[in-house]
C-alpha cells in the first residue's frame, strides 16, 4: 500500500512553550483525504494529537487548517491533490489551543457587535419575500464558518488590526442584502468594522470552501455602499435630498 | 519561533505557483505607462489613413484620466498592492512577504483615493463613445468609398473590450442595481434584476478584460506605428463606393 509522510505541527502553549513537528508514515487508500490520515494517526499511532472535527463532509467548518501552507479544510483536501509529503499546521491567524486546534471566540466577540437582522417598520413574520430579491444575499448563507477567510486574510494575519475580517463582511452583506431588513450597516463596517484596511487582494474569496465571492460579492459591494455616504459628494447630497422632508 | 519553523517547511516546494506567478496586467500596465508616455510626447502618431491610434486624444487630459480610471481600478488595485506592496504578495503561508513590521493603512490614508473610482468611471464612459467613433471615421475616411480594412477591425475589437471592461466595474454593478435590495419594491424592478444579473456575469470576467482590453491598445497603437513605417499589413477586405 502506498505510504504519504505527514508532518503536523504539535504544540501546547497552556502547558509548554515547546513548539515542533511530529512526522508520521501513513499508508493511503484511494479517495482519502487529509483528515483521514489525521484520524488513522490518532486511531494508530499517537492519541494525544489533538484535532477539531465533526461532520466529514465540508458541512460543519470545523477541520479548517493549513495543509502546505494553504488554508484547507482537511476533510475536503484529498491526499493525492497535495502530493506524497504533507504538512499539517494549525490556522495561524489564532492562538492554538493544542496542536491543529485553535481558539477561534474571538470571531463570536465580532459577531455580537454586528446589528442583527431588523425587519422595516410596520412588517412581521411571516415575511412575504421574492425570489428576485433574495438571491443575493443567499450566496452569502452558505458560509460555514471555518474561518480560513480569516486566516488567509494579511490585515488580521499579519496586521492585527480592528478590521472584522472577510467572514464578518459575509455576515454583514448577507443582512444589509436582505430585502426586508431596515438597517445600513455599512456605516459601521466604515468606522468600527475597520473595511478601509481591505486592500482586496481576495486571498479570502480563493480559500473559500463554499466558492463564496466573498471580495467581489461581500467586501467591494459594502465598501461602494461607504462610497456612497462617505466619499461621493454628488451620492451625499442625492441621499440628503431624498431624506429631507419637505 | 512559529515564524522559524514555518519559514524552514521543507513540504513548500522551491517555487510555489504563486511565486512564478508573474503578474501580466501589472506588468503589461506599467509598459503600457511607459509607450503612452513615448506615444503623446515623442512619437506621436495621431491619425494616420483614417486609423485614430488610441493614445492620441485632442485634450492632453484624456489620457491621465483613462490612466487613473485604470489606477484605481479593483482589478489594478489588487495587483499593486500584491505585487508592489506585497500585503501580500501570495496567499499562501512562507512566500506571503508581509509582517507587521511593515506599516499598513490600507485604503484608509492615501490610497482611501481609490474610493473616488466611480468618478474616473464617469469619464471612461463618456469618453466610449469615441472609440465607436475612430470606427467609423476608419470605414469613411476615402470621401465617397467605404472601406473595410484590417485596422477597422482592430479599432472595434478595441473598443468592444474596453466597454467590456468599463462595463463589467465593480463600481458600474453598484450604482446599476448593486444599491438595490429590494429590486421588487422598485419600478421595472425585474428588468433592473435582469440587467443586474447580465452585469454580475460580466463582473466575473473583470480582470480578464481588464488585461486584455491593456493588450489590445498596445496592439492598436503597434499596428498603426507599423503602417506608418511601411510595413505592409494593410489589408482591405471589403471596398464599395456610397
Amino acid at each position: 500500500m502506498k505510504e504519504v509522510t505527514i508532518r503536523i505541527r504539535r504544540s501546547e502553549p497552556s502547558v509548554s512553550s515547546d513548539v515542533h513537528y511530529d512526522e508520521f508514515k501513513v499508508p493511503v487508500g484511494e479517495g482519502m483525504v487529509v483528515l483521514d490520515a489525521v484520524h488513522y494517526i490518532q486511531q494508530n499511532m499517537d492519541q494525544t494529537l489533538a484535532v477539531r472535527w465533526n461532520c466529514k463532509a465540508a458541512r460543519c467548518g470545523s477541520c479548517s487548517a493549513e495543509i502546505n501552507g494553504r488554508p484547507k479544510l482537511m476533510c475536503k483536501t484529498r491526499i493525492d491533490s497535495v502530493g506524497d509529503k504533507i504538512t499539517i499546521n494549525p490556522i495561524k491567524a489564532y492562538p492554538v489551543v493544542k496542536d491543529l486546534v485553535t481558539d477561534v471566540s474571538h470571531n463570536y466577540e465580532i459577531a455580537k457587535k454586528i446589528p442583527p437582522f431588523t425587519p422595516k417598520e410596520g412588517l412581521s413574520a411571516p415575511f412575504k419575500m421574492f425570489q428576485i430579491d433574495v438571491t443575493r444575499s443567499k450566496e452569502f448563507r452558505t458560509c460555514i464558518e471555518c474561518f480560513l477567510c480569516q486566516d488567509v486574510c494579511h490585515v488580521i494575519r499579519e496586521h492585527h488590526s480592528n478590521y472584522f475580517g472577510p467572514k464578518h463582511m459575509v455576515k454583514v452583506a448577507a443582512l444589509d442584502m436582505h430585502p426586508i431588513d431596515a438597517i445600513d450597516r455599512s456605516e459601521l463596517l466604515h468606522g468600527e468594522g475597520g473595511v478601509g484596511y481591505c486592500d482586496i487582494t481576495k486571498c479570502c474569496q480563493n480559500v473559500c470552501p463554499e466558492d463564496i465571492r466573498i471580495t467581489d460579492n461581500a467586501i467591494i459591494p459594502e465598501k461602494e455602499r461607504i462610497v456612497d455616504h462617505a466619499y461621493d459628494p454628488i451620492g451625499i447630497l442625492i441621499k440628503k435630498v431624498k431624506n429631507r422632508r419637505w | 519561533m512559529v515564524e522559524t519553523i514555518k519559514n524552514s517547511d521543507p513540504s513548500l516546494t522551491l517555487f510555489p505557483p504563486e511565486f512564478k506567478e508573474f503578474n501580466w496586467r501589472l506588468w503589461a500596465f506599467i509598459f503600457v505607462i511607459i509607450l503612452a508616455g513615448g506615444a503623446l510626447f515623442l512619437y506621436p502618431v495621431g491619425i494616420y489613413k483614417g486609423y485614430v491610434d488610441p493614445f492620441y486624444s485632442p485634450t492632453v487630459l484624456v489620457i491621465p484620466v483613462v490612466a487613473l480610471f485604470r489606477i484605481s481600478c479593483y482589478a489594478y488595485r489588487k495587483d499593486y498592492y500584491r505585487h508592489v506592496f506585497r500585503h501580500p504578495l501570495a496567499c499562501i503561508d512562507g512566500i506571503r512577504f508581509d509582517d507587521n513590521r511593515k506599516g499598513y493603512s490600507g485604503e484608509k490614508t492615501f490610497f482611501g483615493l481609490n474610493n473616488y473610482h466611480r468618478y474616473f468611471l464617469y469619464a471612461g464612459i463618456a469618453l466610449l463613445p469615441f472609440f465607436y467613433y475612430d470606427f467609423y471615421v476608419s470605414l469613411t475616411y476615402i470621401p465617397g468609398e467605404f472601406v473595410l480594412r484590417l485596422g477597422s477591425l482592430l479599432i472595434i475589437i478595441n473598443a468592444i473590450f474596453l466597454t467590456l471592461w468599463t462595463l463589467s466595474c465593480h463600481a458600474f454593478r453598484h450604482l446599476t442595481g448593486g444599491h438595490i435590495d429590494c429590486f421588487s419594491c422598485k419600478a421595472a424592478g425585474n428588468g433592473r434584476k435582469k440587467f443586474f444579473n447580465g452585469q454580475s456575469a460580466l463582473n466575473r470576467y473583470h480582470e480578464q478584460f481588464a488585461f486584455i482590453s491593456l493588450i489590445i491598445v498596445i496592439g492598436v497603437d503597434l499596428y498603426i506605428r507599423g503602417l506608418m513605417a511601411g510595413l505592409p499589413l494593410d489589408f482591405t477586405f471589403l471596398k464599395f463606393a456610397i
